[in-house]
């Protein structure tokens, strides 16, 4: 049985197409510049060498038209009939506080989706085009939401409520969500089965570090707490984003540079963080480059980055009244021993003490590179969204099948 | 909607603005004008405008990149002949408007529609020249469009249902909220402000008040972002008597008589922040210069 997974901006479409029996890539690809001249769709089966198409790819319809055709193509293709995509899945940003689990999509889950809008004005629009684009192009295959926010919905009151009138939060529901659910499970539930304990027994902390940047306190396999909150722009330091400071802050800038609510947006979630610090880059590893070669904003920049992850981590421990894993993943993550080893500097007091060796060592693959002595493990662990909505989408499959039997 | 086929016919500020905004939404458009330079200028302008918002955090490198490369410069006018929506952007000469869209009428598919951008004009009247009188409508921007968050949208008297529904939905694409006005001379915003501007004017010639005093009076008096007299310089004097001249043409009512002052400004060339000298003085990027040795208004 396989399984389309898709994830749409507002001018791309990401997919990958797996076999689920052996959760197997079957092909994975990507269509750009959509409703532009020039849109291209690149494919790359597992067995052949990648190849790019381009075309008149008006809108996410025609994209998802033009992925299906490349899926069942004589010389490109893995499938010979688009009754071999048994179903879609699809990553949708923001679930709110209606959605604490992933969903069979039906007329009413769409509008609930889409009354979600207010909350991810950015995100929400382009999921529904992909899922509309999908209904329409396969309307036999069920469709699955699954949302960036859900795996964060067993997080107590505590950690979710924020220190402003909690009228605002009825009115509005403005509360800690958090982001980056499929990425935060799948390395905490891979955590424990490399320690070989069961999910349940496991206190970790997962760092998602790519161009955004969260960490969640998973306790018992549930997430109590999370650093990104109402929007993406709370907590660590990011590629771009500013991460957690003083709110007067934004009010103090806008008053004295006469910056309308656009621009004091852009400014933190745009010209922030390492790009704002540093003024070289928003890619770590031209940070981490430009540091070596002392760049003294650059280093400043990876410093506070990797001290802000640190304290992040204590608390965490704090919250959690322990740790078992520590776990690094995503683009900076998986492949920076160096913000491993800086922000595990001086953590022994904690239990978290790394092997440098090990460290050096594990780059983009599982591994285990605390040192022996260490109470904690480190673990790196590459993270893998597209097999979480995958199996999402198959268990909710097979569970309206068995509750719906033909 | 097939949105990828936008044309914008004349590269000055207001067919930039228009452009920036469509290229912005994620949608190509061509921007054509008389000659390849000034057509080449009109997207060199827009990458400026860019550089500007960059440097206040409005926009980032990469949104540049992007919007620029949705911007395609192009002086042939058979482009239009692929063209979903025309949007034309020419000088606010009669004669000029009315050559040009009989011209587009010849060119274009049946079906395109054609928004002229104008402060004043009568769409009915540009209507008249076509065969496609019921795909003839306004969209009034307010410069910098970009910033400006309105449109109205002017129905003329045989602009038909589905051509204003069209309009309302680009409108909506650009991330404007569109007012719909019914074509009388001066539509809502500029028939409001022309007489508002107008009796500042009145009120620093009669010496009742210093430019500073009547520009603060109504910013913080009635919560108006900009006083009158900052705002006419922001407009050009030139251009807000030329309002006042059509409205008094069209209308023939004493208040929309040019105040003195502002006659002899224009004719004195002190048009505002484009030549540096309005009711206040300005540097070459348009930032007004404060004299707090001369707190006295010039007239």
């Amino acid at each position: 049985m396989n399984i389309l997974v898709v994830n749409c901006g507002s001018s791309s479409v990401k997919y990958q197409f797996i076999e689920m029996e052996r959760e197997f890539v079957l092909a994975k690809g990507l269509v750009s510049r959509i409703g532009m001249t020039g849109a291209v769709l690149t494919h790359k089966p597992h067995d052949r060498p990648e190849v790019k198409v381009t075309g008149e790819i008006l809108d996410h319809i025609v994209a998802v038209q033009y992925v299906i055709s490349i899926l069942m193509s004589e010389n490109h293709g893995v499938i010979k009939d688009k009754s071999e995509i048994a179903a879609v899945g699809h990553r949708v940003v923001h679930g709110g506080e209606r959605f604490s689990e992933s969903v069979l999509i039906d007329s009413e889950v769409m509008r609930e989706i889409r009354q979600l809008i207010d909350l991810a004005p950015l995100h929400n629009p382009h999921n529904i085009r992909g899922i509309n684009a999908c209904m329409k192009t396969l309307p036999n295959a069920p469709q699955v939401a699954v949302f960036d926010t859900a795996f964060h919905h067993t997080m107590p009151p505590v950690s979710f409520i924020y220190g402003i009138p909690y009228v605002l939060y009825k009115r509005y529901g403005i509360r800690r969500y958090g982001f980056h659910g499929p990425s935060h499970y799948y390395v905490s539930t891979r955590a424990a089965a490399m320690r070989g304990k069961a999910y349940e027994d496991s206190k970790t902390i997962t760092c998602h570090l790519g161009n955004g940047a969260s960490i969640t306190a998973v306790d018992g396999g549930k997430s109590v707490d999370t650093s990104m909150g109402f929007t993406p722009l709370e907590g660590l330091l990011m590629g771009t984003r500013c991460g957690d400071m003083d709110p007067a802050v934004i009010l103090h800038i806008m008053g004295r540079e006469e910056l309308s609510l656009h621009e004091a947006n852009t400014l933190l979630n745009k010209h922030s963080g390492l790009i704002g610090i540093s003024g070289v880059s928003s890619d770590m590893r031209e940070i981490l480059s430009a540091s070596n070669d002392s760049h003294t904003n650059a280093k400043l920049a990876l410093e506070i980055y990797c001290y802000r992850l640190k304290k992040y981590i204590g608390s965490y421990i704090a919250a959690m009244n322990g740790l078992d894993n520590l776990v690094f993943t995503g683009g900076v993550g998986e492949n920076s021993p160096d913000v491993r080893a800086l922000t595990c500097q001086g953590m022994e007091y904690l239990g978290i003490k790394i092997d440098q060796n090990k460290n050096l060592a594990a780059k983009a693959v599982e591994a285990d590179v605390a040192a022996d002595d260490s109470r904690a493990r480190i673990l790196v662990i590459p993270t893998n969204e597209e097999l979480v909505i995958a199996r999402d989408t198959l268990r909710l499959m097979n569970h309206q099948k068995s509750n719906n039997p033909r | 909607m097939a949105l990828n086929r936008i044309i914008i016919v004349g590269a000055g500020v207001m067919g930039r603005g228009i452009a920036e905004c469509i290229a912005a939404t994620g949608t190509e458009v061509i921007i054509l004008d008389r000659t390849a330079s000034r057509a080449l200028q009109g997207v060199e302008k827009i990458g400026e405008n860019i550089d500007r918002e960059i440097e206040k955090w409005g926009m980032t490198a990469a949104d540049k990149r992007a919007i620029l490369s949705r911007i395609a410069p192009s002086t042939d006018l058979q482009v239009v002949k692929e063209a979903y929506i025309v949007v034309e952007a020419i000088p606010e000469k009669k004669r000029l408007k009315l050559e040009l869209i009989r011209k587009l009428d010849n060119l274009c598919p049946d079906e395109t529609i054609f928004i002229t951008n104008t402060a004043t004009m009568s769409i009915t009247e540009l209507a008249a020249v076509t065969h496609r009188a019921d795909k003839i409508i306004g969209m009034h921007f307010l410069n910098p469009v970009p910033k400006i968050p309105l449109v109205e949208i002017v129905r003329g008297l045989k602009t038909s249902d589905d051509t204003y529904r069209k309009t309302r939905e680009f409108a909506e694409l650009l991330g404007k909220t569109p007012i719909l006005v019914n074509e009388y001379p001066g539509y809502v915003t500029t028939r409001i402000i022309v007489p508002l501007l107008n009796e500042a004017m009145h009120v620093l010639m009669e010496g009742v008040s210093t430019a500073d005093d009547i520009d603060n009076a109504m910013k913080l008096g009635y919560g108006f972002n900009m006083g009158p007299l900052a705002l006419a310089d922001m407009i050009g004097l030139d251009v807000v008597m030329s309002w006042m001249e059509n409205l008094l043409g069209e209308l023939s009512e004493h208040k929309y008589n040019p105040c003195p002052i502002l006659r002899k400004m224009v004719r004195a060339g002190n048009l505002g922040v484009k030549t540096g000298q309005g009711f206040f003085k300005y540097d070459a990027e348009g930032n007004r210069i404060r004299d707090n040795q001369n707190q006295e208004s010039r007239s």
